[in-house]
């Protein structure tokens, strides 16, 4: 190099070989730390450039804004057949072209992984800068020697054609300055210019022992065995400018280069534009104008007898609104997915903040009244607030796939994407990562990643590593929790978002690149919700809904046995009846309001009308709980505490200014956006901070940015004369939205679909339940007590029988009633027969068949046998199910003929003689089989037992003991002893409750609920922890209508199972329910635990805990066309891992 | 119940990882000490053992007072057994490990009774046979002798599992014979030869040996093993006796080996008054497999095996170590010595690669670096002066620096905390080339790196 530029008295350098943590296992920093770092070393602008994704390159970009430094998208991308290249686009062009290029290498490959060649490269190039890498940026990877590398160069030069230049960096491996010169030559005879990079893999020094964990995660050994996998020293960070320029002296215009390349990648994330596909709108209309005439179409259906002014005026008043925002494509989309559901059948339901307007209700995505609830539309979609709007769409989780085909097959791969959903290190798996990595035990870490029940940001506290038997402040052991700390909140992978649809007008692949899902036919975009709404990029959410699917079996049902025809829209609407069922909880399978702190809640709060039910819904959930508003607003609805506003001091603003916000719900904070409106209108938050304040909510588990503004909302609401105390909670209820925030709009949403299951299992019980079991698993449930209610209701249940029984359940006719008579509470039709799939194990392919070759009942099992072609395996299944009772013959006879069945069927010539032969074997008198042992059979492949209660072979026995039933409790008053058994069948240790556990155990007469407080659990930890069978001593506490156990003893039983049968313990574990505490969820343990509740019952917040009702949008993952149908309904409520609200 | 439901309930719960094969060896050696009860007993299943008193049980006054005084010894041993007799092994099992008490014998001929209210696990069907008769309502064994064979037989879809319970019925009723092998001692791979006239030349005994040695060599060619560890037994008249033991690093079926290598000690037996029985013992074997020689002689090289051999029977097997390669960046831990006779740890392949990119390092490494005076740029610059061993030498040319940072895991087993060396290979005026390195860094780096920088030599380059 003969030319040489004055460098410049500061030398100025930009980072462009960056990798962050988005490359899984290499990278030791978040990018945010990258940027900020860099901004700090005084860098002219960072580039991130991870291997083959652009996955990080959001989170960077808004890191940069905040820093003020330039930002510089790229990506790394490793060739199969050349040396990897950084590439950085110059133009959105050129982005979208090495979007494309992305694209290719993903879909062409497995999920997570990316195959590319220079000849794709060559394909998308223009516009691209290119820097060639020798491969020696990691250990052991291959290093071509200096002629073959400077063959490739050509080769890539010669590919290429665009500007290409050559990284090399300073490693401190020795021989660096030698290193240097030899790739200055090359470069110098291959006219690819050199460039200095830092070949960053963290911010910091400090990382490198981070970064020494990843490798050796990536590599699967510990610390003492990684060898040469690991680098040798701390180098690979960001570096100052002039320790650049002290590195690379003599190729200060190698430095000088990576400057001139920062002033020409000069694209941002900012220049994308969301477009709106314009499949919605025909030809020739605008979306505006297209949406005027759906709306009052819709309207006209809605209104037949006219349309209301005031729904007129509201209508108007929205449309404007929407054109004003240009929001009607997004409304034109969103009706378009709802229209093909609805013309296939498929039940459907819009929420969201959007959804709950006038014109969604005429476009059909929502059914909640307009004129029943009040819920402003300008509240959600101002145009000062520049929020996108929000419609989240529930469909029948049975269904959703194909709604998801839908939009694939219309708009097409390269225009439709999922959003991605970032899965993170949490507590256990981090520690549980580490541990291994250093060394500690399989015990130790087992026992250490056991403690940590859930996700926590605030590292592990030594009390709770003492409570493991560890010793918190043994060296290895405290760098293990240290390094687990720093490692939360690190992508493992990508996963794809529960329903969240990214639709653009021009290919989505030149927006983002799209990868393959781990499931067949999915495609999944690289950014996550946040990263979308960061860039202002639209998505529509499809989720998946149980109860839809239930609703839709029920109207089905309903129409073929009771004639009658009915939609969600359609129901009668404020039926007294109904509100008196929901007064008496008696609420098992109705959505949402079916988990026990909500049937708590139902008799305090008497629901009588539907808005009732939408706070209902809102009110049992981490953040009214947490804010400790429940107790107030129940004090205030009962008329013990006057309604009054909370206000400023009159020197701050007008005394009423909280009436507009808190009007509806006297005077209580209850829903998400209430306490937003709070913070705004009693702290004077601007809509910046507002926004940041959204953010953080969203965000707090990743960061827990919301510190300093609490001091700011609290310290704002005080000095405008607001009480403390008041101020504190609301903040604190903010907090608890930000885990998990329900807004008033779903509450509304969701409060229809309990009004409208309510109503079904109030007049159609044996419909309801019948929907229900079919649509399982979903809900808080399992089939006994569903089936258990029903009966409780009238109806009466049948066993499954092989004559008898579809693959679902089916209603069969009574005979005695009259045709005709109406369908009502007392007036029942049908008789509820239990499905097949009640059978574990038992496959719906064989049940189909043996139901489709059942023109005439099946004689005999050898009948079965030859006629339905079922393997003797199958039918093996069914006798052991006792479903042969119609054809005289208990399981245990069953089971005898079903073993006698020759291996083969034989040929039809042979058929007469092997029957004869068979017909000639002895009679043989088997031991009769127990009625206890039956039940005991029936739970173990039934999971419930229509013939009676195991407790009712007992109760001679326990009343002898002076036990009483669960029934009886209910008679008790307050105060009383009581000692109490039966079978256990929930245990719940909700998170914000401080350790209570609460406990339903069941007997034939009914069920009884237990509180048991930290100090007896502590005595009886054993008992609670491991009993099936328990006996409760304590005192009751009544509340009105609740009822409780207040523990003082418990005694564990499970021996009196053995006196059923021989089988005693296959019964313990038929009777093995789903049981929480015996199964940490991840939820289980936070690091804030709010103040008990004065009623404990009231802060067992088990939606938490059991989302499939509090969000069976989550369950529709489960619901994919390769998921396990017959798994166990235990297996199905494993909480979903992902929690995040829309 | 799974470990975690476990510590769920009880949260102090220690837990000792499974090991079935200590326990079978020690059921194993229990049986060995029942011996004093029969001579013919082996070890049932994983718990139990049994014992054939036929014609023993006199000695100890009957069955009863046999019972009761092997109970009373297990006892005392802090066992807990449970005890049963009967006419066959079936039903002897049955009785003690379902029988409700214990000890219990069933007398002679009455076994069908006896054995009619147990439980059909106690027939020693595998779980899935059992699991089939439970559900059938057949639970005890009583059950199953008024059924027609042949409707049982059609009941199992493997041939095997109808057969095994009526085949286990008929052995726990006596009505057919069971098979049964007694503990028997392991293969030894042993050789002996006793002598009509003591052997009073130590040349005798090394003919002795010789002989020896190829017999118990063509014992273990046979059965594909090589010995370890080898022990020569010789038997003075007088009845005492003296034995001599080697090791080898590999297994070796080589009489030629094995004289080499008990040869040297042969001197030190003392004879007294004269050798008149020899053993030559296989102690520890291991599988040898024969293996093709190579064509021409040069091709095959041979293992440091039989230097190892060797030195270790010259010197002792503690004295004996070699030098392994071990993945570390730090030059004094690129390598470890273990004991000779440790197995080489596999070659890692992509390894040897980094093996040969590092910088050359010195073939001498000073045992300790060795503080040097020095005179260098300030933050990274190479020496320009140094002082070593008093002499003042100039530096003329310089390479470097590699960096290498400490370790940081090691402290936790107590190790010193290090501090990052920048290593550097200089030449002198002189042509002669050293590795030296500045401990410590001029850019303070977290809290060790207090102290200034600290220059050694570490090596001389050639």
């Amino acid at each position: 190099m003969t030319f040489s530029s004055t460098p410049a008295s500061e030398p100025r350098y930009a980072e462009l070989d960056v990798t962050t943590n988005f490359t899984f296992l290499r990278g030791g920093s978040h990018g945010e730390e990258l940027v900020a770092q860099a901004a700090a070393l005084g860098h002219a602008a960072i580039a991130v450039a991870d291997a083959n994704t652009l996955a990080g390159v959001v989170r960077a970009h808004i890191a940069a804004k905040e820093a003020g430094i330039q930002f510089i998208v790229g990506a790394r991308l490793i060739l199969a057949d050349a040396p990897s290249l950084l590439a950085y686009p110059t133009s959105r062009a050129a982005y979208g072209r090495l979007c494309r290029l992305l694209t290719r290498g993903q879909r062409r490959a497995e999920k997570g992984d990316c195959f590319l060649f220079l000849d794709d490269v060559a394909e998308h190039a223009d516009g691209l800068i290119f820097i060639a890498l020798r491969g020696e940026n990691n250990p052991g990877e291959d290093r071509p020697d200096d002629a073959r590398f400077e063959e490739e160069l050509l080769r890539l030069k010669g590919a290429l054609r665009g500007p290409l230049y050559l990284a090399a960096h300073h490693s401190y491996r020795g021989a660096d300055r030698i290193r240097i010169e030899k790739s200055a030559r090359v470069a110098a005879r291959t006219h690819i210019p050199l460039i200095a990079t830092g070949a960053v893999l963290y911010h910091a020094p400090k990382r490198r022992p981070l970064q020494d964990v990843l490798t050796c995660i990536r590599e699967k050994c510990t610390l003492a065995d990684a060898g040469f996998h690991l680098e040798a020293n701390a180098e690979r960070h960001l570096k100052e400018p002039a320790e650049m320029a002290r590195l690379f002296k003599g190729y200060e215009e190698a430095l000088e280069r990576t400057v001139e390349i920062a002033e020409r990648c000069r694209f941002s994330l900012d220049e994308l534009k969301y477009e709106y596909p314009d499949e919605p709108v025909p030809q020739g209309k605008t979306p505006q104008g297209h949406l005027e005439a759906l709306t009052w179409d819709g309207a006209a259906w809605r209104f037949p007898d006219g349309i209301p002014g005031k729904v007129r005026s509201t209508i108007e008043k929205e449309l404007a609104l929407i054109e004003e925002l240009s929001y009607a494509p997004y409304f034109l989309t969103v009706y378009d997915i709802v229209h093909y559901a609805r013309s296939v059948g498929i039940l459907c339901q819009g929420r969201g903040s959007a959804a709950n307007s006038a014109v969604c209700y005429c476009l059909a995505i929502t059914n909640v009244d307009p004129t029943e609830i009040d819920l402003l539309f300008e509240r959600f979609v101002s145009p000062e607030r520049r929020e996108p709007p929000d419609i989240d769409v529930d469909f029948e989780h049975e269904r959703r796939e194909e709604v998801i085909q839908y939009i694939y097959a219309r708009y097409g791969r390269d225009r439709a994407g999922l959003a991605t959903t970032v899965i993170s290190y949490r507590g256990r798996s981090a520690v549980r990562e580490v541990g291994k990595v250093l060394g500690l035990s399989e015990d130790t870490v087992a026992a250490l990643a056991g403690t940590i029940w859930g996700l926590s940001n605030t590292g592990l506290p030594d009390k709770y590593v003492r409570e493991a038997g560890l010793d918190p402040s043994d060296p290895r052991l405290a760098r293990c929790l240290a390094l687990a700390h720093e490692l939360l909140g690190f992508p493992r992978h990508l996963s794809q978002h529960v329903g969240g649809f990214v639709l653009t007008r021009g290919p989505l692949s030149e927006l983002v690149p799209i990868g393959n899902a781990a499931m067949e036919d999915r495609t999944v975009i690289e950014w996550d919700k946040d990263d979308l709404d960061a860039l202002g990029l639209l998505k529509v959410d499809v989720l998946g809904l149980g109860m839809l699917t239930c609703i839709r079996k029920a109207f089905a049902l309903l129409k073929e046995h009771y004639g009658r025809d009915l939609a969600l829209g359609t129901v009668p609407r404020e039926d007294p009846i109904v509100y008196d069922m929901l007064c008496r909880a008696d609420s098992i399978g109705v959505f949402q309001v079916e988990s026990r702190a909500q049937m708590n809640m139902l008799p305090r709060l008497k629901p009588r009308c539907f808005y009732d039910l939408v706070i209902e819904v809102a009110i049992v959930r981490p953040g009214p709980i947490q804010g400790d508003m429940v107790h107030p607003y129940l004090r205030r609805r009962s008329g013990d505490e006057a309604v009054d506003f909370p206000s400023p001091h009159p020197d701050h603003g007008p005394p009423d200014e909280l009436h507009q916000v808190l009007g509806k719900t006297m005077g209580v904070p209850l829903f998400q956006e209430q306490a937003m409106r709070l913070a705004m209108e009693a702290a004077k938050f601007s809509g910046d901070e507002a926004n940041e304040l959204r953010r953080a909510m969203a965000t707090f588990r990743r960061r827990g940015t919301i510190g300093t503004l609490q001091d700011k909302m609290v310290g704002r609401m005080t000095a405008r004369g607001y009480p403390q105390d008041f101020a504190e909670r609301c903040f604190n209820q903010i907090k608890g939205f930000g885990e998990y925030g329900f807004p008033e709009s779903h509450a509304a949403s969701f409060a229809h679909l309990v009004y409208v299951s309510s109503w079904l299992k109030c007049h159609y019980p044996d419909v309801f339940a019948c929907a229900l079991l079919n649509a399982q698993p979903m809900g808080f449930y399992a089939p006994a007590q569903i089936v258990r209610c029903a009966r409780e209701h009238g109806v009466e249940a049948r066993a499954p029988d092989i004559n008898h029984s579809h693959w679902d359940c089916t209603l069969e006719k009574l005979p005695s009633s009259p045709q005709g008579a109406r369908g009502a509470v007392g007036q029942l039709r049908c008789a509820l027969r239990l499905g097949l799939r009640q059978i574990d194990g038992f496959r719906e392919a064989d049940a189909e068949q043996a139901v489709a070759r059942r023109d005439r009942p099946y004689a005999g099992i050898q009948d079965l046998w030859r006629r339905s072609g079922l393997g003797r395996a199958s039918i093996e299944r069914l006798a052991s199910a006792d479903a042969f009772r119609s054809l005289g013959l208990d399981r245990r006879q069953a089971l005898w003929a079903v073993r006698g069945l020759p291996k083969e069927i034989p040929l039809p010539l042979f058929e007469h003689a092997m029957t004869t032969e068979i017909g000639r074997e002895p009679d043989v008198a088997l031991p009769v089989m127990p009625l206890p042992e039956h039940v005991v059979d029936d739970y173990r492949t039934l999971r419930l037992s229509l013939k009676a209660h195991p407790m009712t072979f007992l109760r001679a026995h326990v009343t002898a003991a002076r036990i009483v039933s669960c029934g009886q409790v209910k008679t008790m008053t307050d105060g009383m002893r009581v000692s109490v058994g039966g079978v256990i069948l929930v245990r719940q240790r909700p998170g914000s409750a401080s350790g209570v556990v609460f406990m339903t155990i069941e007997d034939e007469t009914g069920v009884a609920n237990a509180v048991i407080w930290p100090t007896v659990l502590e005595r009886m930890r054993k008992v609670v922890m491991g009993a099936r069978l328990v006996v409760i001593h304590g005192r009751v506490q009544r509340h009105e209508d609740i009822i409780h156990v207040v523990a003082a003893r418990l005694e564990d039983k499970n021996h009196w199972l053995d006196r059923l049968s021989e089988d005693g313990e296959a019964l313990e574990a038929a009777l093995a329910n789903a049981d929480e505490v015996r199964r940490p969820d991840p939820g289980s343990w936070r690091g804030s635990q709010p103040k008990p509740g004065l009623l404990p019952p009231l802060a067992a917040a088990d939606h938490v805990k059991r989302p499939e009702s509090g969000e069976p949008a989550r369950k529709g993952e489960a619901r994919h066309p390769r998921w396990h149908p017959r798994c166990h309904p235990r297996e199905t409520r494993i909480i979903p891992k992902s929690r995040d609200f829309h | 119940m799974r470990l975690a439901d476990a510590r769920a309930v009880c949260p102090a719960l220690l837990t000792v990882p499974d090991a079935p094969d200590n326990d079978a060896a020690f059921l194993e050696a229990l049986a060995r000490w029942a011996s004093r009860y029969s001579p013919s007993l082996n070890v049932d299943g994983a718990d139990g053992l049994w014992l054939d008193t036929t014609g023993v049980a006199h000695l100890f006054g009957g069955e009863p007072e046999l019972l009761a005084n092997l109970a009373g010894r297990l006892a005392r041993m802090s066992f807990s057994a449970r005890l049963g007799c009967a006419d066959t092994l079936g039903g002897a099992s049955a009785l003690a490990r379902f029988a409700r008490r214990s000890p219990v014998i069933a007398a002679s001929g009455t076994a069908p009774e006896t054995l009619a209210p147990l439980p059909i696990e106690a027939l020693r069907l595998d779980p899935e046979t059992v699991l089939l008769l439970q559900r059938l309502g057949l639970k005890r064994i009583g059950q199953l002798y008024g059924l027609p064979r042949a409707s049982l037989e059609r009941r199992f879809h493997s041939k095997d599992a109808a057969e095994s319970v009526l085949r286990r019925l008929d052995e726990a009723l006596g009505r057919r014979n069971e098979t049964h092998a007694p503990l028997l001692p392991a293969p030894d791979f042993v050789a002996r030869l006793s002598f009509a006239d003591p052997l009073i030349s130590h040349d005798g005994v090394l003919a002795g040996l010789e002989r020896l040695a190829g017999a118990l060599c063509s014992t273990l060619t046979r059965a594909g093993a090589g010995a370890r560890r080898v022990v020569l037994w010789a038997a003075r008249t007088d009845g005492s006796s003296v034995a001599l033991e080697a090791g080898l690093s590999a297994p070796s079926a080589t009489a030629a080996h094995f004289v080499r290598l008990l040869k040297e000690k042969l001197d030190t037996i003392d004879m007294g008054f004269g050798v008149d029985l020899m053993t030559f013992a296989a102690l520890a074997v291991e599988d040898l497999h024969p293996e093709q020689t190579a064509l021409s002689a040069t091709a095959r090289k041979p293992g440091p095996e039989k230097l190892i051999d060797a030195l270790v029977s010259r010197l002792g097997p503690r004295t004996v170590r070699r030098l392994f390669p071990q993945e570390s960046h730090i030059p004094e831990l690129a390598q470890t010595t273990q004991n000779a006779f440790s197995k080489l740890p596999a070659w890692n392949g992509s390894s040897s690669s980094t093996y040969l990119e590092k910088p050359p390092r010195p073939p001498l490494l000073l045992a300790k670096p060795e503080s040097v005076a020095v005179m260098a740029e300030i933050p990274e610059g190479p020496p320009a002066r140094f002082t070593w061993r008093r002499v003042n030498r100039r530096v003329v040319k310089a390479e470097g620096p590699e960096r290498i940072a400490p370790e940081w895991w090691r402290a936790f087993d107590g190790g010193a905390t290090q501090r990052t060396r920048d290593y550097y290979r200089i030449e002198d005026e002189d042509g002669c080339r050293y590795w030296v390195f500045r401990e410590g860094l001029y850019q303070e780096r977290g809290e060790q790196e207090r102290e200034p920088p600290r220059w050694f030599l570490h090596g001389v380059l050639p």
